[in-house]
């Protein structure tokens, strides 16, 4: 009775057709002790899936490391543009800037300057030329005396 | 999601997805690898997780379209599987009476294509329902039935074939 109810399990199993608990049915009775002779067969079939079920690895699986250290290097990579930052940010401010107003006061200062300095040069000079004067009143002096 | 509840949600899934991934990739270190990579994987995609309805199918489907690519890459570079798993000191683990016929269970679901071994895994090792196995292949149900019928009988044929060669 019990193998020709086990035969149409087998007959669905093959087709695809059985439902879990149906499976577990056929699990159970092949698992058992007390198959029939013709179904002795199937047995090793259904005790290689039992046997598949309890294999397991040994290996101590790493979870991915902790998730402050994914902020410490997101931190790093934050540090380092401030730093870039920083550098470009003071280079950029060291140096000066003018309008355009500015610029034409500073360049009409560099002009003056300029004139400035050519006067005081040939001011100079004509102050050399009175050292030569100032020699000949003495040299007059000299022989007038 | 902070980490102790992503290990809470990942880490019962460790053996399912290890289980998967050495039925795709048959060696025992690949597979411990693949499962790695999927952990930093899952972490790195946390929020999506959040997202879908079952961690489990997400998780699942992310391994199998990991191993058969790793699977496709290593047949490209022309490296050969090495099966050498079923020689090594774990089987001795395994059931003694039905040793003989787990073996050869084990040495065929090897040779089904993959599609089929996937599902295999999934409904008869792994007990998934049909409507769960279709979310995490991305198939449906019509085609998941189909591949498992002829799994489960490629599985049944070649074991009676090799029955009945062991009897004469």
């Amino acid at each position: 009775m019990e193998s020709v109810k086990i035969e149409k399990l087998l007959e669905a199993y093959f087709e695809g057709n059985t439902s879990l608990a149906e499976e577990k049915l056929l699990r159970d009775y092949f698992n058992s002790n007390n198959v029939a002779e013709h179904l002795e067969q199937y047995t090793s079939m259904f005790a290689g899936f039992q046997v598949a079920k309890e294999e397991h690895s040994s290996r101590e699986f790493n979870l991915p490391e902790r998730k402050s250290k994914t902020n410490k290097t997101w931190w790093y990579s934050v540090a380092a543009m401030l730093v870039v930052a920083f550098g470009v940010g003071s280079f950029y401010f060291s140096q000066p800037h003018y309008t355009q107003e500015e610029k034409e006061a500073l360049a009409a200062f560099e002009k003056s300057k300029k004139a400035m300095m050519l006067l005081s040069e040939n001011l100079n000079k004509g102050a050399e030329q009175i050292t030569f004067v100032e020699q000949f009143a003495i040299t007059k002096d000299k022989i007038f005396e | 999601m902070d980490r102790n509840e992503f290990i809470t949600i990942v880490m019962p899934l460790k053996d399912k997805l290890y289980r998967l991934a050495k039925r795709i990739l048959v060696s025992k270190d690949e597979a411990e690898d693949a499962v790695q990579e999927i952990f930093m994987k899952l972490w790195k995609g946390k929020q999506q997780i959040e997202n879908y309805k079952s961690p489990e199918a997400f998780a699942i489907t992310m391994t199998k379209n990991y191993c058969l690519d790793r699977l496709k890459s290593k047949q490209a570079s022309n490296l050969k599987i090495v099966h050498s798993n079923y020689q090594t000191s774990e089987n001795i683990e395994r059931n003694i009476e039905a040793n003989d016929g787990v073996e050869l269970v084990f040495q065929i679901m090897e040779t089904l294509p993959e599609q089929q071994k996937l599902v295999l895994q999934l409904r008869d090792v792994e007990q998934f329902e049909f409507s769960e196995i279709a979310k995490m292949l991305e198939s449906n149900e019509t085609a998941i039935r189909v591949a498992l019928s002829r799994a489960r009988k490629t599985v049944r044929d070649e074991m009676i074939k090799k029955y009945n060669y062991g009897i004469s």
